[in-house]
């Protein structure tokens, strides 16, 4: 799935942007922007065009300006223009530099709408480059809870009704915090990292049954609350069932995949009496220490084969 | 799309829309039944704002039908259309039912 914006998303009066100047009020901004990333036209002004991105924001910045100030204006136009044909969303021109009516001509007759920075180019990709990462980052939501235990994002999956709200809340009790009750918002960074939060309508709200909707936040402050945790371990809770094998050593990790990235994933049985609080936050230490290298069941077990061999060399664990 | 998996898009008609009370009958009858349930807003054509039952990226959000948080979040206000999706043996008797409800307007 490619997302896609707007560029009155990213870039209108409306849009958390750093200021901007429209040049060409008469273009509509629909334009889609679909790929990260701002991009110098460079060599794209110079003839050379096979490179440029359909759907990527093109920043003039001094380069590009001066390049454009030694060519006569019908140059200016076409070479524009020839730019423009390759599907650019919209320009932005940095460090507040004077843009020549040609280039805006060329502009508005390609509906590509021209704005204006007073900051410089490094300054500009700083400020829009992470906004559109995680607008077009791959999205998705998840029917689940995350919470964030000891600094490590469990993410609470399970069918209806098995505990997934009444567990996070002890959570919270015990000083960790609730980023998202019931419906995670998950998007992608990089290749390698997906981050979950609420929705911005829940606001820390959670349901309990049997009591009905509380605000986490009132109720245990603001120390209780995350606004958005990367997504480490998949705790899924489940009801027990003694005809599944549950995992007795904790040697072999299942794995699980959301938007392409894997992430450990634990099955815990439920039945009454279960403390899924107290299993949540030995699943997270566990997470700490797997961080330092500390596998315990592996260690367990290693210690466990030299006092059955004593004279044997160390062997493969998968052996 | 299985056989059994089944699907309909109703208008939201109460007047004050897809508030708590109507949420709450909403998922205690899709709790009623064994198949899976997702709602999502149906009126996908255009690119919501956030906050209206979008995905941060301005797509349809899909939420379990049987989770109340997940149903608020929609925010699905008078007018708008829901896509109620069911899987599992009893699927088409649940978006019979629940299709139903928001039909009549919740009996509001």
């Amino acid at each position: 799935m490619t997302a896609a914006i707007t560029v009155e998303r990213l870039l209108g009066a409306e849009a958390p942007a750093p200021p901007l100047e429209n040049l060409t009020p008469g273009v509509p901004l629909d334009g889609p922007v679909t790929r990260a990333g701002l991009s110098n036209p460079g060599l794209a002004l110079a003839g050379y065009t096979a490179r440029i991105a359909r759907g990527q924001l093109q920043l003039f910045g001094e380069t590009e300006m001066s390049y454009l100030s030694t060519l006569p204006a019908d140059q200016v136009r076409w070479r524009l223009e020839a730019v423009f044909a390759c599907g650019v969303p919209a320009v932005i021109v940095s460090s507040g530099l004077e843009v020549p009516s040609p280039f805006l001509d060329a502009a508005e007759g390609s509906g590509v709408a021209v704005f204006r920075s007073g900051l410089a180019t490094a300054e500009l990709h700083r400020a829009l480059g992470p906004r559109l990462d995680d607008l077009l980052a791959p999205t998705t939501s998840i029917h689940g809870s995350l919470a964030d235990v000891y600094g490590i994002g469990l993410l609470f999956t399970g069918p209806s009704g098995i505990g997934k709200s009444e567990c996070v809340l002890g959570l919270v009790r015990r000083g960790h915090r609730l980023v998202a009750d019931d419906l995670v918002l998950v998007s992608r960074r990089g290749s390698d990292i997906i981050v979950g939060r609420a929705h911005e309508l829940q606001n820390f709200h959670m349901e309990i049954r049997g009591i009905g909707i509380i605000d986490v936040a009132s109720m245990f402050g603001t120390r209780a609350t995350r606004l958005r945790k990367r997504i480490e371990v998949v705790v899924d809770l489940q009801p027990w069932d003694d005809a599944r094998d549950y995992d007795r050593t904790g040697l072999d990790r299942e794995m699980t995949d959301i938007l392409g990235v894997e992430v450990p994933r634990l099955a815990i049985p439920l039945n009454p009496g279960k403390n899924p609080t107290a299993i949540s936050e030995v699943i997270a230490m566990n997470q700490l220490l797997a961080y330092r290298g500390v596998d315990m069941p592996t260690r367990f077990n290693e210690a466990l084969r030299r006092a059955m061999n004593p004279l044997d060399r160390p062997v493969d664990d998968h052996e | 799309m299985s056989e059994r998996t089944r699907r309909r898009t109703v208008e939201v008609v109460n007047r004050l829309g897809m508030h708590a009370r109507p949420s709450a009958d909403f998922v205690r009858l899709a709790s009623r039944f064994a198949a899976s349930i997702t709602v999502s807003r149906g009126d996908s054509r255009r690119e919501g704002p956030v906050g209206k039952g979008t995905s941060p990226a301005g797509s349809p959000m899909a939420v379990n039908g049987k989770s109340i948080m997940g149903v608020l979040m929609l925010a699905a206000e008078r007018g708008s259309r829901l896509t109620i999706s069911a899987e599992g043996e009893d699927a088409e008797g649940a978006v019979e039912a629940l299709a139903g409800l928001v039909r009549r307007g919740f009996g509001e």
